[in-house]
């Protein structure tokens, strides 16, 4: 069991140090003998190496061997110490939990316990309108400590957090000035210092800050969802114009016959006859005529509402459109960082 | 007998008093002016007394808000049917207004006058009139307008003297419109039939002498 951890922990070392090329040969060796699992040559090797000069990455992998190591031979305590320089010298190291085994991950969070850094200093790519939002930042704090987050450009410097934390801490900065004002445009660095007594630890992460024309609205010539409707409508055909025609001219030949007097003789429908003749004739038309478009007062009133409705929001998005051609747009983006914290 | 007839002059007057406004408000009214051809049929007194003739006639239109005004101007020359009773043929000048008030749905009322000239004078009896009735107009189509009026014809006047009663006088008509031209232009049919219950007192007591005519007229109006 002990044997299987160990390998995947010297598989997981394999494969970080893949990602960087380690030049000392002592450390070299104390590598293979540490893949070979021969513990006690793996201790005197990257002892050995630690005397010898290494850079930074070295310095860190042979303490992350003799960690490992330590962890393998349950010496909890030495495995601690040796993570602790581990950590002194990357805070931003981790241990993966499903490659790593268990003594050793214990080990690395004890040692993280005992030391004071601020790890995962992370600051989001975000744009927002200027005093309309905020740059989240979170970092995690090892140690209760006083943390104090500042973001510096050049002789400016921003407080723009002071607390005592520890784990992980969000932090949300609106980026404005202290008047208000939107921060210029600019690279920016945002530094984090952690102090309890006389231990201090500080990491930092380089932003840079854009100025962008806020995008205004464009107007609108209908609201989604909702179209005008036909203002008239065409009424169904109908014999109504022929019965109507039929029944006026009945009425007026009727009246002229009822009206005459008999003296004068029967009355002349004549007259009457002709005309009524015509109306009827344009009664029979128009029936078979497609009838004239009749306005639609629903429809009129409901485009009319529409229109109200739509030149209302068009005034409001007018007036929004103003505004945000006095505003910023500021886009927030960290920046690679050149090294880790001290 | 002119005195209590309704002369020409009456009729310029309305003219002038339904068209004098100013330019601008001229725009806001719809005026309509057009000849018309007359068919008609006459009969007084009996029934051996009948004619039926033809002529021309003029017809203006005026609208305004819920104002109307028709003025027909028509002149029809009248033959006897039978010319073994010894009549003969006359002239018969008409004048006809009637200004008209919209009230509500299809209904308006009207008021106005009417007076027919005959010429020879004695062949003929000459009437003037007050008329007051309502219409009942509908719209058949788009631009196609049918309209019944009735009225009764207020204190009457004959040339040959006589009398009607309140009810005694009436008359009936049925017009149509329909425009043409984009409105330019309205083709017309008028019918109009009057009857006066006339009544004349020689000394040996009332004798009835009606007085009885339909008129058919088509024509066309320019609208503008």
């Amino acid at each position: 069991m002990k044997a299987r951890a160990l390998a995947t922990a010297a598989l997981f070392c394999g494969t970080v140090l893949a990602a960087q090329t380690i030049q000392n040969p002592t450390l070299r060796r104390a590598q293979q003998a540490f893949d070979n699992l021969d513990y006690r040559q793996t201790l005197t090797l990257g002892r050995a190496a630690l005397r010898e000069r290494l850079t930074g990455f070295e310095r860190a992998r042979a303490y992350e061997l003799l960690g490992f190591t330590y962890s393998g031979m349950d010496s909890i305590l030495k495995a601690v110490d040796a993570f602790k320089q581990v950590v002194l010298l990357e805070p931003e190291r981790t241990l993966d939990a499903n490659r790593t085994s268990p003594k050793a991950l214990s080990a690395f969070q004890v040692a993280l316990t005992q030391v004071l850094v601020v790890r995962q200093l992370v600051v989001d790519s975000v744009t927002f309108v200027g005093g309309q939002g905020v740059v989240p930042i979170r970092y995690t704090v090892t140690q209760p400590a006083r943390v104090v987050t500042r973001v510096v450009s050049g002789s400016t410097t921003l407080r723009i957090d002071s607390t005592v934390a520890t784990g992980q801490v969000n932090i949300r900065w609106p980026a404005r000035l202290p008047n208000g004002d939107p921060v210029p445009a600019g690279n920016y660095t945002v530094v984090v210092e952690a102090a309890v007594g006389q231990n201090s630890f500080s990491t930092s992460q380089p932003i840079r800050v854009a100025h962008g024309i806020v995008d205004t609205v464009a107007h609108l010539t209908s609201l989604p969802g909702y179209t005008y409707l036909p203002e008239t409508e065409i009424p169904p055909k109908s014999w109504r114009p022929m019965g109507l025609a039929l029944v006026y001219t009945g009425v007026a030949l009727a009246g002229t016959s009822a009206l005459s007097n008999g003296d004068l003789g029967s009355a002349s429908l004549r007259e009457g006859g002709a005309i009524g003749a015509g109306i009827v004739l344009a009664g029979f038309i128009m029936t078979l005529k497609k009838p004239a478009p009749q306005p639609a007062r629903g429809n009129i009133l409901y485009n009319q509402l529409l229109r109200e409705q739509i030149s209302r929001r068009n005034t409001e998005i007018a007036q929004e459109n103003t505004r945000r051609r006095q505003q910023v747009a500021l886009t927030v983006a960290p920046l690679a960082r050149a090294g880790g914290g001290r | 007998m002119k005195s209590g007839r309704f002369g020409g002059w009456a009729v310029c007057a309305l003219g002038v008093f339904l068209t004098a406004q100013p330019l601008n408000r001229l725009f806001a009214q719809h005026v309509a002016v057009g000849p018309q051809v007359v068919f008609g049929d006459y009969r007084e007194v009996s029934s051996a007394l009948h004619y039926r003739g033809g002529g021309i006639a003029a017809k203006a239109t005026l609208e305004w808000k819920k104002f109307s005004a028709d003025v027909v101007l028509s002149k029809l020359k009248y033959k006897p049917t039978d010319t073994q009773n010894g009549t003969t043929e006359f002239d018969a000048s008409e004048v006809n207004v009637l200004l008209r008030y919209y009230i509500t749905g299809p209904v308006s009322a009207e008021v106005g006058f009417m007076n027919r000239k005959a010429d020879p004078e004695f062949e003929a009896q000459s009437v003037g009139a007050i008329t007051a009735g309502a219409q009942m107009a509908y719209v058949l189509g788009p631009g196609v307008r049918m309209a019944l009026h009735g009225g009764l014809m207020f204190g009457a006047k004959y040339s040959g003297g006589g009398t009607t009663s309140g009810l005694g006088a009436l008359s009936l008509g049925l017009g149509l419109s329909a425009d043409a031209l984009h409105g330019r232009v309205r083709v017309t049919a008028d019918y109009g039939f009057q009857r006066f219950s006339r009544k004349t007192d020689d000394g040996s007591g009332a004798l009835p002498a009606p007085i009885q005519q339909s008129l058919g007229r088509v024509g066309f109006a320019i609208a503008f």
